[in-house]
């Protein structure tokens, strides 16, 4: 009998009525492809949870908790601007303690070859021919494509500075959205940009350096990686715009 | 909600349910520091709409509705101030202890951001926050078949991206 991945999808999803579930299972005796498409269903479905669950463990912040208690001073004003709160949280993690060089190396070892050995491929990084990571996906299009003063909210992957290193690649710093914000370094190579330096991000410090911040903040693992590649001085607009137009070859050396 | 007592006990309801509130918010929003500003915003919504919350229905899906509603405004708001923020990050240290884990969920966040919304927000109230079809259809305002097939094609979207093994799992 013919069922559609439709209804397969909503027994693995626990929606059926007890006539059509047992029609279901009855498929699924009889048939392996059939059972080996829910099995695909519910393997969906314990990875997205297993993946996400994590979110759940972590503390909630007390504004939210007082808020739920309806202990807000005044909702209205709240409802008004969000940049107020986000001026707040910028000025909190200005106060972040920096982060050991130390362990942002053992961490980029860690995700990267976790990373390889956890499926061989992911959504924004790639193994690349040359033995390391090399972006991908978005955070491919968002180093090719975007100019550092290109800011916009709920992009997945922000390019931010540009330079270019001692062999006269071109560099770019990357950071990376979501509840995993990580933030990097990568330089053209080829086709390819090639990963650098990768660290979970630990929340932005001051940057008192010449350097603008890529997107939002760098670590200073990355501001190191960044100072240690970095021959003469970033690129303005014009110099990224007239980069991009080259397709980031490499320029030779001066 | 007539006594005080039916209203501390909502309240400590939205409390518990807090950190599923930011995990959806996140998937709806992808920034973090907008994301929990959105649970703000409608958890003081909530209270102040408590009667408008039948007893009957489930307490995160009533949630949750406010809580995408509180977006659409603001985006709508925000197309009006024409105002781009910044992008930021909530990023906290971990431990390499957690590194295998953090990767795996890095990789299903990421490629959950790249569904299209329709498809991410079906797949995030479904899949991971376990509403029924009934209730997420209810939260996002369409009809169930319209819900099916946005989940549907998000979940083939993610079975490509993942390249989870085929069959093989339990």
């Amino acid at each position: 009998m013919t069922i559609s991945d439709e209804t397969l999808m909503a027994y693995a999803d626990g929606e059926l009525d007890a006539a059509t579930r047992a029609s279901v299972e009855a498929a699924m005796q009889g048939d392996a492809e059939i059972a080996r498409r829910v099995a695909r269903h519910r393997a969906l479905r314990a990875t997205m949870q297993k993946a996400f669950d994590a979110a759940l463990e972590e503390p909630v912040p007390d504004r939210l908790i007082a808020a739920a208690r309806g202990q807000t001073a005044a909702p209205k004003s709240a409802v008004a601007d969000l940049s107020l709160a986000r001026e707040a949280a910028a000025r909190r993690k200005n106060l972040a303690a920096p982060w050991p060089v130390a362990m942002a190396a053992s961490l980029l070892l860690g995700l990267g070859l976790g990373f390889l050995a956890w499926h061989g491929s992911g959504a924004l990084l790639r193994p690349g021919s040359g033995g390391g990571l090399v972006a991908d996906a978005a955070l491919a299009e968002a180093l090719s494509g975007q100019l550092s003063d290109d800011r916009s909210p709920a992009r997945v992957a922000v390019a931010g500075l540009s330079f270019r290193n001692k062999s006269g690649d071109y560099c770019r710093t990357f950071s990376l959205t979501g509840t995993n914000a990580s933030s990097g370094l990568a330089c053209r190579e080829g086709k390819d940009w090639s990963i650098k330096a990768l660290a979970q991000a630990p929340g932005a410090e001051k940057n008192p350096g010449n350097f603008r911040t890529a997107g939002s903040e760098e670590s200073p693992a990355i501001r190191a990686a960044v100072e240690g590649a970095i021959d003469g001085e970033p690129l303005n607009h014009a110099g990224e715009i007239a980069a991009r137009q080259a397709g980031w070859a490499a320029a030779p050396k001066r | 909600m007539s006594t005080n007592d039916s209203v501390q006990n909502i309240q400590e309801q939205i409390v518990a349910l807090l950190p599923r509130l930011r995990r959806f918010a996140r998937n709806l929003v992808r920034n973090p520091h907008d994301a929990d500003d959105v649970v703000q915003i409608a958890v003081e919504r909530a209270l102040l709409r408590l009667d408008q919350w039948r007893s009957d229905a489930r307490l995160d899906s009533w949630l949750f509705k406010i809580l995408r509603n509180a977006w659409i405004d603001e985006v709508r708001a925000r197309a009006r101030r024409a105002k781009i923020l910044m992008p930021e990050e909530a990023g906290e240290q971990i431990g390499e202890a957690s590194m295998e884990r953090e990767i795996e969920r890095w990789s299903a966040e990421a490629a959950l951001t790249r569904l299209p919304e329709d498809q991410r927000l079906a797949v995030s109230l479904v899949l991971i926050e376990g509403l029924s079809y009934k209730d997420a259809a209810e939260v996002l305002d369409v009809p169930l078949g319209t819900l099916t097939s946005r989940l549907a094609r998000g979940r083939e979207a993610l079975q490509a991206m993942l390249r989870l093994p085929e069959g093989d799992a339990s």
